[in-house]
């Protein structure tokens, strides 16, 4: 699998949930700030050209920058996208772009940063907005279901529980992570996480009360939400804000997670040497990583170098 | 959009070990319709920016105050904040005198001088664009950096959005930034298709030189020289051997040459 060139800073990656040699990437030109955004479909199986690998089997060009995107686990082809402009917009990535995207929803009233997709009842989507908010959204519906307040400051991300339907995390520039339930009016518990802004965080795919948060105080703490008081551990090791994490899918305790140091690190939060492998591949920020859910041990990242690299578990990125 | 459903996930053919203990268990039936019965939905609610930072009316479950934002101590902002401003800005003050002084004093103004008057005003070129024009482009560069800071989360938290006066100003020194540029890249190009130009010209005059001298060796040579000197060719050559700055000088000077040229002339007449 060889690295992909994206046509602007790459943002975020996700495998899909169906095919194992898809891949969704979002990218932005000008970090974000200024400037169009790109959703790319990768084809990971498709043989490399001489030098060039083969061009993406989607791709369309956004008139806003998209933060972040997330495939549909109820349709194989469809994906929602986190835009610069407050929307989120749903694709159809098997229709041609002239009928795409095929939802714009527009209600947030500042950019999106987050958008992540129910992955047990797999009807329902969430976005986290840079105006406090958070909503829900279900495919199927034109107008969102819920609006969540509580954050007192941008809300960066937002995953659902593996475990639970009802149940979600929001991460926030307020410095708190919050799990709510989408049945309560308010946060069932706020986790003042972190001293600095929490960029992201994670669910532990095997333990449903574990959560993983990262930050830009360059650390990654591991919660256990039952007794959210102290953090389980603390991971140090970024030399940066920490922008994403990720638990893995298919072994537990291990955990990915990439920062502004320009390096992706993998982690065990339960051993005593944390860190187990750290990659410096990306020539810049990196933005966003993932971890396949049908291939244990594929890794993919992308960055501000336009880079988009997959690679096995144990291997060099750049070898690939 | 109904559609298929995904291949299971490794941690559900895991089977779970513990339930989940903090949250009530989960409901049946679609996310939307749980909501809905939870009396907790309200479609299609619009965020309105007014309502962006500003502390929430429901909830606080915080058990303790919001500390201050990070931004707001004293530090963390202000170290990016002068990594833009203030480290490029002596960068671009430093740019100015001294690439001043190396080109318009030492370089340019002994290169003139040995031409004469036409490139005596490069010594100006030198000194004065190249100082503004230095300055400019990197004064440019670290406003570039102040708002690369501001990116989403990329040190720090995003800056509040700056008040007009703010970005009038931005703006304003962006435009005289451009200008500033345009104005800088307008004079080199004038500059460089003089100096072009003037170099054109005074390789057809060295050509034509050399084509004299050499046409004036071969004729040595061939043993035509005499009648060559008799007719006063004699002072042109002497003198052209010291240097082509100097042969218009010194040519007058020969007494031998030029004057007699005419009365050599005029006393074959």
């Amino acid at each position: 699998m060889p690295a992909f060139k994206a046509p602007a800073p790459g943002f975020s990656v996700r495998f899909s949930p169906f095919h194992e040699h898809r891949l969704l990437a979002a990218a932005s030109q000008h970090f974000g700030l200024v400037g169009n955004g790109h959703l790319l479909v990768l084809d990971l199986s498709a043989p490399a050209g001489a030098g060039a690998a083969a061009p993406p089997l989607f791709a369309f060009p956004t008139s806003d920058a998209l933060f972040d995107c997330a495939w549909s686990e109820s349709h194989e082809s469809l994906c929602a996208a986190a835009s610069g402009d407050g929307s989120v917009r749903l694709f159809d990535v098997a229709l041609p772009p002239a009928q795409n995207p095929v939802r714009l929803l527009r209600e947030h009233a500042r950019e999106v940063h987050g958008v992540d997709w129910n992955p047990v009842r797999r009807d329902a989507f969430l976005s986290a907005s840079w105006d406090d908010t958070l909503k829900l959204w279900s495919p199927d519906r034109p107008a969102s279901v819920r609006t969540f307040r509580g954050h007192d400051y941008c809300v960066y991300a937002a995953v659902w529980s593996a475990r639970h339907p009802d149940v979600f995390a929001s991460a926030s520039g307020d410095r708190t992570a919050r799990v709510w339930d989408v049945r309560e009016p308010a946060p069932t518990l706020v986790i003042p996480a972190h001293d600095h802004e929490v960029l992201s965080l994670d669910w532990d795919k095997y333990d449903p009360s574990i959560l993983a948060t990262g930050s830009v105080d360059k650390s990654i703490r591991v919660w256990d939400v039952r007794s959210p008081r102290a953090p389980l551990a603390q991971l140090a090791g970024h030399g940066y804000a920490v922008k994403r994490v990720r638990f893995s899918p298919h072994r537990q305790g291990m955990l990915m997670s990439c920062s502004y140091d320009m390096t992706v690190c993998m982690w065990d939060y339960r051993k005593e040497d944390a860190l187990l492998t750290r990659y410096g591949h990306h020539t810049e920020f990196v933005a966003g990583i993932d971890m396949s859910v049908l291939v244990e041990g594929l890794l993919a990242s992308t960055g501000w170098d336009e880079m988009i690299y997959v690679w096995p578990f144990g291997s060099d990125p750049r070898a690939m | 959009m109904a559609g298929s459903n995904p291949p299971p996930k490794p941690w559900e053919r895991a089977g779970t070990s513990s339930g989940p203990v903090l949250f009530k268990p989960p409901s049946g039936g679609s996310t939307s319709d749980i909501v809905e019965a939870s009396g907790t939905a309200k479609p299609g609610e619009v965020v309105s920016a007014a309502e962006c930072n500003v502390a929430p009316s429901i909830n606080s479950t915080i058990s303790r105050p919001v500390p201050p934002r990070p931004w707001q101590q004293q530090g963390h902002g202000n170290s990016y904040g002068g990594y833009g401003s203030s480290m490029y800005s002596s960068y671009g003050g430093f740019g100015g005198p001294s690439t001043g002084g190396l080109y318009g004093n030492n370089m340019y103004s002994s290169y003139g001088g040995g031409y004469g008057s036409m490139y005596g005003s490069s010594g100006m070129y030198g000194g004065s664009m190249y100082n503004s024009g230095m300055g400019g482009p990197y004064g440019g560069y670290g406003m570039g950096m102040g708002a690369y800071n501001q990116g989403p989360n990329s040190f720090g938290p995003p800056a509040p959005p700056p008040g007009f006066w703010m970005s009038f100003l931005r703006v304003m020194h962006g435009v005289v930034n451009f200008c500033g540029r345009v104005a800088f890249l307008f004079s080199q190009n004038t500059q460089a298709f003089h100096m072009f130009i003037s170099a054109l010209l005074q390789l057809c005059d060295r050509t034509g030189m050399l084509y004299g001298e050499l046409a004036r060796f071969v004729l040595r040579l061939l043993g035509i020289k005499t009648k060559q000197k008799k007719d006063g060719v004699q002072g042109a050559e002497s003198s052209s051997l010291e240097g082509p700055g100097h042969h218009f000088a010194d040519a007058p000077k020969g007494n031998s040459s030029w004057d007699s040229v005419w009365t050599d002339d005029a006393k074959r007449k």
